[in-house]
């Protein structure tokens, strides 16, 4: 029997004002003209909470970058979804923040992207990082959960103790530690953000050590590059099984990136309920089950754990949807994710940072041939 | 952190509530929920930020007469323990 989901995830919009090199969004973005007016996020809202969904996760783009975010979260909040804003931080003052909690914001999770002013900056392609530090503080004031999410790569790995050190002073209640995982933008800037076997396992000590060092203060969530790992990542908890993800202009696809497989259609709020969606929209059907399973996973035990891994990374690598992750060590096409290690393993010179620059404009121009950075739709 | 004191007042920590519906309560938080029932949801019921660690388990020792009181002491303050360690209750 089909269980109903449990998270919801709204990219409510795409526009940002960041252009971060591993962004998760699609290449092709929804532009600002097609975005889902507030009553029909307020109705998804409301269809969801009927159907069991227990969180909700507010992103984008920058959701802050949709002026009616306040009456998004309250009406959120008057169906009992439990309500998480993924943000940048960007255009949010004390003001502003104050009347986002007040409308019943339970969680906020802000991302930083390294504890050095500089690099943190042309990873994201802004002057983000001052501004960031000054409004987790603000957020301490407010009772409500505060995560920051740290994305961690090769140009970053080396100092991660220090990066740790330093979210720790900005007091939140959880961290979470993910690697770049390589789609959309990031798999674009793939062979600059991989780490190398060397960097994976400092790290993996290094977090061993501030979990034991902050246990009953900071909870930690680290998230271990599946390129390394032995098997596949469950993505998603299986293809249709716990999370729906609506794209800023009302499409309802099973993860971010599901849109890279050819020939799924996707229902949009706007027509079907989510139930609908949930239950009958062929895009949600397609790898449910295991009917759609080539071997080895067709008789593996893991089957049911991992579901035969990532539907849009064995696309995106091997040009065939239903084929075995070739991040699992089982997979015919592992070669594929071997080939890459070994590329990232090698001494090739580290790939040149660019320099300060005043504008993204700038930035982008300078740092052409050697980064991709994410642009905003037009 | 460690076990909590006789006069702490255990609470939900920030960003962690009550949600859901039926006789199971669910309790909410950043990445996920927890189902709770029984004891542990009575326990929970009395993590209001007033009710002092002693009064609680007072309260308990009163319902569950059959049960040794040092006994039921001991669970509750390691049950909370557990959940400060996940950070949900705070005291």
């Amino acid at each position: 029997m089909l269980s109903n989901p449990l998270a919801l995830i709204a990219e409510i919009t795409h526009r940002c004002p960041l252009h971060c090199v591993y962004c998760s969004n699609p290449l092709e973005m929804a532009k600002a003209e097609s975005e889902l007016p507030t009553e029909t996020w307020l109705r998804v809202w409301r269809e969801a909470a009927q159907l069991g969904v227990l969180h909700l996760h507010l992103t984008g783009g920058e959701p802050l970058a949709r002026a009616d975010l306040t009456e998004l979260i309250a009406g959120a909040r008057a169906t009992g979804l439990y309500t998480n804003l993924i943000t940048s931080g960007l255009g949010l003052s004390e003001a502003r923040l104050a009347e986002l909690v007040d409308a019943g914001l339970d969680h906020i999770q802000v991302s930083f992207q390294d504890s050095r002013e500089v690099p943190a900056n042309w990873i994201a392609g802004a002057k983000a990082h001052a501004h960031k530090i000054e409004l987790s503080r603000n957020i301490r004031k407010h009772k409500i959960a505060f995560t920051v999410n740290l994305v961690v790569h090769r140009q970053n790995l080396d100092h991660l103790e220090e990066m740790i050190s330093f979210i720790e002073e900005l007091q939140p209640d959880r961290m979470e530690i993910a690697h770049a995982q390589y789609y959309g933008w990031a798999l674009e800037n793939r062979i600059a953000l991989l780490p190398t076997r060397g960097q994976l396992e400092s790290a993996l000590q290094v977090v061993a050590a501030a979990e034991g060092r902050l246990s009953g203060k900071i909870r930690i969530d680290s998230v271990v590059p599946d390129y390394y790992a032995r098997y596949p990542k469950a993505c998603m908890g299986g293809w249709g099984r716990r999370l729906m993800l609506i794209d800023p202009a009302g499409q309802a696809l099973p993860c971010h990136a599901a849109g890279v497989i050819p020939g799924l259609e996707f229902d949009n709020v706007s027509a079907r309920s989510l139930e609908w969606i949930w239950q009958e929209s062929s895009a949600f059907r397609k790898f449910r089950g295991e009917d759609w399973m080539q071997e080895p996973c067709r008789s593996c035990d893991r089957r049911t754990e991992d579901f035969g891994g990532c539907r849009c990374q064995a696309f995106m690598l091997t040009g065939d949807e239903n084929a075995t992750d070739p991040t699992c060590s089982l997979a015919p096409q592992h070669q594929l994710i071997e080939a890459v290690l070994l590329a990232a393993n090698s001494d090739k010179p580290a790939i040149s940072q660019p320099t300060a620059a005043r504008t993204f404009r700038q930035l982008q121009a300078e740092a052409a041939g050697a980064w991709h950075y994410r642009t905003n739709p037009e | 952190m460690g076990r909590p004191a006789d006069m702490s007042q255990p609470r939900l920590a920030a960003g962690c509530r009550w949600g859901g519906s039926g006789e199971e309560g669910t309790i909410l938080f950043p990445e996920g929920a927890i189902k709770v029932q029984g004891t542990g949801k009575k326990i929970l019921e009395h993590c209001d930020g007033k009710n002092t660690f002693l009064q609680i388990v007072e309260e308990l020792q009163k319902h569950y007469t059959a049960s040794d009181p040092a006994h039921i002491r001991d669970d509750v303050a390691k049950f909370l323990e557990a959940l400060q360690q996940k950070r949900i209750v705070d005291y």
